[in-house]
C-alpha cells in the first residue's frame, strides 16, 4: 500500500517497533519498577483507550486532515454513558448502543463541516473541541457522575483466556482497521485523497464522502475510547479526555503517519500509542511533574515529525513544493528535466 | 522588423555592416561560456558534453524538441541544477553556480517560461522583489526610491505600465516584459530566456523581440530558447540545436536555413518520428453543440468519430483545457448538450464522466495525475476499484496481475510495480496514467499536453499507444502546444481561441504557421483569467 519510507525498514511498523524497545529499555534502566507485572498490566490498560482513539486519529490523518476534538468527545460521552445507566436506569449494553450512535453523529458533525462544509478540518475540530467539552458540562450540572453501575467494571477489567479484555478489543479494532484500510475500496480512497486529493477527484473519487467516513469512524473509535473510559473509572466526567486528541495525534505521528496525508500504517499507530504510554508511565514512575510530561509530550511529536521529514525521501518534499508553484503558474511548459 | 537573413545590402539595423558587427563580437571574448557539460537523470541522460559561447550584443537562439536538453541546460546556468561534469565561465572566468540567488548574483538573470512573479504585488515591488532598497539601516523599505527606479528601468526599455499597478490585473504580455525588466534592474550581462513567447500572440510575440533587440544592442548577451523555428530565424544572430542532449549544430543564422535546422532537431526520420495511423471509424462518439461554461466557454459545437483523433490547437488560456474540462465533468456547462452515443449526458462530476467512459489525462501529471504515495499497480486500479471487488473486498491478486499485464504492454519501467510511481521517469508515468484509464474502460480520452516532459523514445511510445487505443475505436482528444506533434497526430483539428472554436480542418491542410497565425491573431491573452490545472 505505502511505500517505504526508508531502506532500513523493510517492514513499514519496523521502525516503531525498534522505538518502542529502546524507550521501554531507558525507562526499565530508570526505575526497577517498570517490569513490575501490576505496573505492566496498568500501561497496557492505559495504552488501550489511546490506541483504540488513535486509529481514528490516523484514518483522519491518512486523508490529509486532522481531528482535535475526541478528547472532549470522550468527555460528553462519558457524560451521556453514566446518566443513562445512573439517571435513567438504562441496562449498560443499551447504553452503549445510544453511545456509539451519538459518537457516529458527532463524528459525522465533523465530517460534514469539513467536507460538504469546506471549513479546514483544523478549524471545524478545533471549535468542536470547545462544543462537545461544553455541552459535557451542561450534564448532572457539571459535576462528574460517579459509582454509575456495579455491572459496568466488568467491560473493563474482565478478562478472557486469562488476559484483560481490553486488549482484545485493540486487536479487533485494529484488526478491523487494517483490513478496512487494505481491502475495501473506501480505505484505498482515504490514501488515494490523502496522497493527491487532486488526483482523487479527477480519478472520479467522492473525496468529500471519502473524507466524511474518516471522520465518522474517528467519532466511533472516540466513542469505544469513552465506553472503556466509563467503566474503568465506573465514572463520567466532563474533565475526561484533556489530552486524549494530543496523545492518539502523537500516537500517529510517532508511528510514522505523515500529517500531510497518504502515507502510514494502521498498526505503527497502535505501536506508537504504546510508546507514548511507556514514556508517559516512565515519567509517572519517576515522580515527574505533570507539567514536565506535558513538555515531553508535545516534545516527542515534534520529534517524531522532524524524523520522518529527515527520512522521507526529498523527492516527495521537492513533489509538493513543485504542485504548489505549478498550481500557480500554469504555462505551456515544455520541459523540465526533473521529469525525463 | 528585421528578416531572418540580412538585408539586401548587408547592412543591419544600426547602420553597421555584417562585417564590422562580427569582428566586434568576434574580438570580445565571451561574456559567458558553457564547456562540455553533462547532466543525467534517472533513465536519461539529459546533457552530454554541451558547449555553447555567449557573446555580449548577440541574440543566440537555442532550438530543440521537448526534452532535448533545453531547460535542463538553462536550469544549469541559472544554478537550479548543477552539471556533472563541465565548467561555466562568466568573463572568463570558472564559476559555480550552485543556486539561483547566486547566479543573479553572478549576473546570470533567467525568465523562465513560467512567470516569477506575485501577483498580488505591484509592478515596482515584483521589480525590486527580494532586494527591495532600504533606509534605517536596512529595516524599512525605501518606497520612493524604489518606485523612481521602477520608473526609470520601465522607461529605458519603453515599456509604458504604471509602476503601481498590482500585476494580476496586467495580461500575459505585460507580464513578460514585467519579467524582463526585473531582471534587466539586476544589472545582469546574460539574460536567459525560456520560451519567452509560448503564451504571447504575434503582435505581443513582435513587442517582446524588439525588446530583446534592443537588449542586445546596450551589450547583453542573450540566450533566447524556442522550439518555433519561424520566430527564431527572425531574432537570432546565431543558432544552436540541441537533440537528444548532445549539441546537434551551431552556426550563424544567416548561414543556415529553417530546413537545415529542422533536420538537426529531428534527426533524420521525421516521418518515423510521428507514427501516424489513421483509424477513425464512420461512427459518431461525441457530439457537442453549443456547449458554454461559467468558465469563459463560448457556443462550442464540434463531434468525434469513434477510433479518430481530435486535436486542440491555440495558445495557452485559449480555452482547450476549459472545453476538456467541461466535457470531463469538472466545470459545469451553462448552456449546450453533450452527446455521448447519441445518448444525451450532462456530467455534474468526474465520476460520472467516468463512469460514461470519459477519462481525462491532466496536464500537470504530478499536481492532478500521480499518486505518490501509490506503487504502479494503485495508480492504475483507482479509478476503477469496482472492477476488483471480491465481495466488498479488493482481490489484491487480480489487482497485481492486470497491472502486470498493463506494464508489459504498455512497456512500463518494472520499478513501479513495487516501488512508488515516483521513481519513475515521465514518459513512464504517463502511461501509468494511460492505464489507468484503459482500465477504467474509457471510450473517449482526453489527452491534455501529453507528452509535456516526456523524453522522445517515450513520446515515440505515447504516440503508438494512442494508435493503438484508436485501432480498437476509442476517441481521443488531443490538447497539445507542441504544434508538430498536434499536426501530425490529429485526423482533424480544431483551432481554438478566445474560449470558441473558430474552425475545424483536416489536419493534412493546415501548417504549423497556419495553426499558430489563427490562434494567435484572434487571440487576446489577460482577457478573463485562465483557468488551466
Amino acid at each position: 500500500m505505502r511505500p517505504r519510507r526508508s531502506p532500513l525498514s523493510r517492514i513499514p511498523v519496523m521502525g516503531p517497533i525498534i522505538s518502542l524497545f529502546v524507550v521501554s529499555v531507558a525507562v526499565t534502566i530508570s526505575t526497577d519498577r517498570f517490569l513490575l507485572l501490576d505496573n505492566l498490566n496498568n500501561v497496557a490498560l492505559q495504552a488501550s483507550i489511546v490506541a483504540i482513539v488513535a486509529v481514528g486519529s490516523t484514518l483522519v490523518i491518512l486523508t490529509g486532515g486532522i481531528d482535535l476534538s475526541p478528547g472532549s468527545a470522550i468527555a460528553l460521552l462519558t457524560m451521556i454513558m453514566a446518566s443513562l445507566i445512573k439517571f435513567e436506569g438504562m441496562s449498560v449494553p443499551s447504553a452503549i448502543v445510544i453511545v456509539l450512535i451519538m459518537s457516529v453523529v458527532m463524528g459525522a458533525i465533523n465530517g460534514f463541516l469539513s467536507s460538504y462544509g469546506r471549513i479546514p478540518s483544523f478549524i471545524v475540530t478545533l471549535a468542536t473541541l470547545s462544543i462537545f467539552r461544553g455541552v459535557a458540562f451542561l450534564f448532572n450540572a457539571g459535576s462528574p457522575i460517579f459509582s454509575v453501575s456495579t455491572s459496568l467494571e466488568p467491560w473493563f477489567y474482565g478478562q478472557l483466556f486469562g488476559i484483560a479484555l481490553p486488549l482484545f478489543y485493540v486487536l479487533i479494532t485494529y484488526g478491523l482497521a487494517w483490513g478496512f484500510l487494505k481491502y475495501t475500496p473506501i480505505g484505498r480512497r482515504i490514501y488515494a485523497i490523502g496522497g493527491n486529493e487532486s488526483a482523487a477527484r479527477l480519478s472520479g473519487i467522492n473525496v468529500h464522502q471519502t473524507r466524511l467516513i474518516a471522520f465518522i469512524i474517528a467519532g466511533l473509535t472516540a466513542g469505544i475510547g469513552s465506553i472503556l473510559m466509563t467503566a474503568r473509572l465506573n465514572s463520567g466526567s466532563p474533565n475526561y479526555g484533556v489530552g486524549t486528541e494530543l496523545q492518539a495525534i502523537g500516537a500517529a505521528v510517532v508511528g510514522g503517519a505523515s500529517l500531510a496525508g497518504g502515507y502510514g500504517h494502521i498498526v505503527a499507530s497502535m505501536i506508537g500509542a504504546a510508546i507514548i504510554v511507556v514514556v508517559q508511565n516512565g515519567l509517572n514512575l519517576n515522580a515527574v511533574q505533570t507539567s514536565w510530561q506535558n513538555i515531553t509530550l508535545g516534545a516527542i511529536i515534534v520529534l517524531a515529525v522532524f524524523m520522518d521529514m529527515w527520512r522521507a525521501d526529498f523527492g516527495r518534499l521537492i513533489g509538493r513544493a513543485w504542485r504548489r508553484w505549478a498550481g500557480r503558474r500554469v504555462a505551456v511548459s515544455e520541459q523540465d528535466a526533473d521529469d525525463t | 522588423m528585421r528578416t531572418p537573413l540580412v538585408a539586401k545590402d548587408g547592412s543591419r539595423p544600426g547602420g553597421l555592416s555584417v562585417e564590422w558587427v562580427d569582428r566586434m563580437k568576434a574580438d570580445a571574448s565571451p561574456i559567458c561560456e558553457v564547456r562540455d557539460i553533462s547532466k543525467a537523470f534517472p533513465g536519461v541522460q539529459a546533457l552530454d558534453r554541451v558547449s555553447l559561447a555567449l557573446n555580449a550584443g548577440e541574440i543566440h537562439a537555442l532550438v530543440g524538441e521537448n526534452g532535448s536538453g533545453k531547460s535542463t541546460l538553462v536550469k544549469s546556468l541559472s544554478g537550479v541544477h548543477r552539471p556533472e561534469a563541465g565548467e561555466i565561465r562568466l568573463r572568463g572566468e570558472v564559476v559555480s553556480l550552485p543556486n539561483p540567488i547566486v547566479a543573479r548574483q553572478r549576473g546570470v538573470a533567467t525568465i523562465y517560461q513560467e512567470l516569477s512573479l506575485v501577483p498580488s504585488l505591484s509592478v515596482a515591488e515584483n521589480i525590486f522583489l527580494g532586494r527591495f532598497p532600504t533606509v534605517a539601516s536596512g529595516q524599512i523599505i525605501d518606497w520612493q526610491t524604489m518606485r523612481r527606479e521602477s520608473v526609470k528601468t520601465l522607461r529605458e526599455l519603453g515599456i509604458e505600465i504604471d509602476p503601481d499597478v498590482v500585476v494580476r490585473s496586467l495580461s500575459m504580455a505585460e507580464q513578460q516584459l514585467i519579467e524582463i525588466a526585473k531582471a534587466i534592474s539586476e544589472d545582469s550581462g546574460v539574460l536567459v530566456m525560456d520560451e519567452p513567447t509560448a503564451a504571447l500572440g504575434l503582435a505581443e510575440t513582435r513587442r517582446l523581440q524588439d525588446l530583446i533587440r534592443q537588449l542586445a544592442r546596450q551589450g547583453k548577451a542573450i540566450l533566447y530558447i524556442s522550439h518555433r523555428i519561424d520566430e527564431v530565424f527572425q531574432i537570432a544572430d546565431r543558432i544552436s540545436v540541441l537533440k537528444d542532449g548532445r549539441l546537434a549544430g551551431s552556426g550563424l543564422a544567416r548561414e543556415l536555413n529553417v530546413d537545415s535546422v529542422v533536420r538537426q532537431m529531428l534527426g533524420a526520420d521525421v516521418t518515423e518520428h510521428y507514427p501516424k495511423q489513421r483509424n477513425t471509424k464512420n461512427e459518431v462518439l461525441l457530439e457537442v453543440e453549443g456547449l458554454s461554461t461559467q468558465t469563459g466557454v463560448r457556443d462550442v459545437s464540434f463531434s468525434v468519430y469513434a477510433g479518430e483523433v481530435l486535436g486542440f490547437g491555440g495558445m495557452v488560456g485559449s480555452g482547450r483545457t476549459e472545453i476538456a474540462r467541461a466535457l470531463f465533468g469538472v466545470d459545469r456547462p451553462t448552456g449546450g448538450s453533450i452527446r455521448l452515443n447519441g445518448q444525451p449526458v450532462r456530467f455534474r462530476t468526474p465520476t460520472e464522466a467516468i463512469r460514461h467512459g470519459v477519462a481525462l489525462v491532466p496536464e500537470n501529471r504530478k499536481a492532478d495525475g500521480l499518486f505518490m504515495n501509490f506503487r504502479g499497480p494503485e495508480n492504475i486500479t483507482i479509478a476503477n476499484l469496482a472492477a476488483l471487488l471480491y465481495g466488498p473486498f479488493l482481490d489484491l491478486g487480480r489487482e497485481m496481475r492486470f497491472s502486470q499485464d498493463y506494464f508489459k504492454k504498455l512497456a512500463i519501467s518494472s520499478t513501479g510495480i513495487e516501488k512508488s510511481v515516483q521513481f519513475l521517469s515521465g514518459g513512464n508515468q504517463q502511461k501509468v496514467i494511460l492505464a489507468r484509464w484503459l482500465f477504467s474502460q474509457a471510450r473517449l480520452l482526453i489527452l491534455d499536453e501529453p507528452t509535456q516532459g516526456v523524453d522522445i523514445g517515450a513520446r515515440i511510445e505515447v504516440y503508438r499507444i494512442i494508435n493503438e487505443l484508436t485501432a480498437i475505436g476509442i476517441a481521443i482528444l488531443l490538447i497539445s502546444s507542441d504544434y508538430p506533434e498536434l499536426l501530425a497526430m490529429s485526423d482533424r483539428i480544431a483551432v481554438v481561441s478566445n474560449k470558441r472554436i473558430l474552425q475545424i480542418f483536416p489536419s493534412d491542410q493546415l501548417s504549423e504557421y497556419r495553426l499558430l497565425d489563427m490562434a494567435s491573431r484572434a487571440h487576446h491573452p489577460g482577457e478573463g483569467r485562465t483557468h488551466e490545472t
